[in-house]
């Protein structure tokens, strides 16, 4: 479990952007929103809205390979500029080391 | 988001904080002049505060002889001295028993003998949060000659009777090694009269002290061997570690600041009196429970706690994730998963675990009030919307 502060204050936005990645769950009306991330296999990430920590959970079989995909979200959103088709093309890479690397396939 | 808000700690079965003041200034007091231990110092400066915690917990649980409690690091650390040095002096596999409601503390090592092939080990359920002394009863067999159970549970709360428990193993000639780390400064306890061999203790918890000190409490040394040894600055010329009490257990340096602070936690506690923190403390937990059955998606899963403790899950979200809501959106504390108590988790939620309030003396009734308000709300709101690409 990895604690990630961020310099600005978590939007819904954001969790609406990672949504494009895995399936988002939220209670809107606890605290600013509560909001949760999952992308099964790779990691999990919740946090609030309004808040300027997000808790990371790694699959630690495969960290070492996810880790830098968690910090490409948050600086692509960051940036302001998501190129969405490319953030795809490095998950499906990813994505076929992580088979590879869990299931030998 | 929770930076601005007060701490509300509702994890105190884990470890107690705030610590009084006077553990406090106990730990700074221990530091502020060399220690004195006997055998060990030509210093005659300081406090023995190894001698003054022994004495005040002898008085405390009304366990004579005092040298008969032993320090440790922890309990798990005294159940694990106590199991091996019980098993050590037996030459073939033998019978045990445990409970369904134990800590990982027991049933780890049990279960490593057990792998080990160096015991049988029968694990005796639990009915409404209790283990029924005749459940026990009808696990004995002819070669069982040892039985460890916790005294109170640390998910349910439910202090076991432990009198009838070991009566019936005491006409068996069955050893019985009792966990007190829940109970211990929570409810009253009187050694002397109770039918166990021993008991261990925490320093942490009910007792108010700080981490990294533990022990137990054993009526017969000569039943468990010694596991552990070196120096205890007595008989230094002997190249054998000596048998006497308390050296037969005790090795190497005491933790001196913390055995200052279970001395300072005792006398606290024993100031104010078990039967007067069990009356705050049974009365703020009904509150809790109270409140918390107001919302029918929460499920409590202790009705009548005997000790502070609350264990509950919130229908269709995960305990974990109540966990973090209550840290982050609430400044509140509490413990979710497991608690280290695999085999009671599988009898009451299928092993997802759930989430459980703890409180001390310390505690207050705003803060069982803000408690009860804020998972009120998180359960009144527990209705997730979900998204997924």
């Amino acid at each position: 479990m990895k604690e990630f502060l961020l310099d600005t204050p978590v939007t819904k936005e954001f969790f609406t952007y990672l949504g494009n990645f895995g399936q988002i769950e939220a209670l809107a009306n606890v605290g600013e929103g509560f909001y949760k991330f999952e992308k099964p296999e790779w990691f999990s990430i919740k946090g609030f809205v309004g808040d300027t920590t997000l808790e990371v959970r790694f699959k630690k079989e495969v960290m070492d390979l996810t880790v830098d995909f968690v910090y490409l979200l948050f600086s692509s959103y960051r940036e302001g500029a998501v190129d969405l088709s490319a953030l795809r093309g490095r998950e499906q890479a990813i994505g076929e080391r992580i088979r590879k690397h869990l299931y030998g396939t | 988001m929770v930076q601005s808000m007060p701490i509300v700690y509702m994890n105190n079965a884990a470890t107690s904080w705030p610590k009084p003041p006077e553990v406090l200034a106990a730990v700074a007091e221990s530091l502020s002049l060399p220690v004195f231990g006997s055998g060990r110092t030509t210093g005659t400066q300081g406090e023995d505060y190894v001698t003054q915690a022994r004495e005040r917990l002898s008085a405390f649980l009304e366990a004579d002889p005092s040298d008969n409690i032993v320090f440790t690091h922890n309990a798990t650390d005294s159940l694990n001295i106590l199991i091996q040095g019980f098993l050590a002096g037996k030459q073939n596999a033998c019978h045990v028993l445990t409970t369904a409601l134990d800590h990982n503390s027991v049933l780890r090592p049990l279960h490593e003998y057990k792998h080990q092939g160096r015991i049988r080990l029968s694990i005796i359920p639990f009915e409404g949060g209790v283990v029924r002394p005749d459940a026990v009863e009808a696990a004995i067999e002819p070669d069982t000659r040892l039985m460890v159970m916790t005294h109170g549970s640390n998910v349910l709360g439910s202090v076991q009777d432990i009198r009838r428990i070991g009566k019936i193993l005491q006409d068996h000639g069955i050893h019985f090694i009792v966990d007190g780390a829940q109970t211990a400064g929570h409810i009253p306890i009187a050694l002397r009269d109770l039918p166990v061999d021993a008991f261990v203790f925490t320093g942490h918890k009910g007792l108010l002290g700080i981490p990294g000190t533990g022990g137990f409490y054993v009526r017969d040394p000569e039943a468990i061997s010694p596991v552990r040894f070196g120096g205890t600055g007595t008989d230094s010329f002997s190249l054998l570690h000596p048998r006497g009490m308390p050296e037969r257990f005790e090795i190497g340096t005491h933790n001196y600041p913390g055995l200052a602070a279970l001395a300072a936690g005792v006398k606290f506690v024993a100031q104010r009196g078990v039967e007067a923190i069990a009356e705050k403390a049974g009365r703020q937990t009904s509150y809790l429970i109270r409140e918390l059955k107001k919302e029918p998606n929460i499920t409590v899963f202790n009705d009548r706690p005997d000790l502070p403790i609350v264990a509950f899950n919130i229908r269709n979200v995960q305990n974990d994730d109540v966990g973090f809501m209550l840290a982050r959106a609430y400044g509140i504390i509490a413990r979710t998963g497991l608690h280290c108590a695999p085999l009671l988790h599988r009898a009451i939620d299928g092993g997802e675990g759930c989430v459980r309030l703890s409180l001390s003396w310390c505690t207050t009734d705003e803060e069982c009030q803000i408690t009860a308000n804020a998972i009120r709300e998180i359960a009144r709101n527990a209705d997730y919307s979900v998204h997924s690409t």
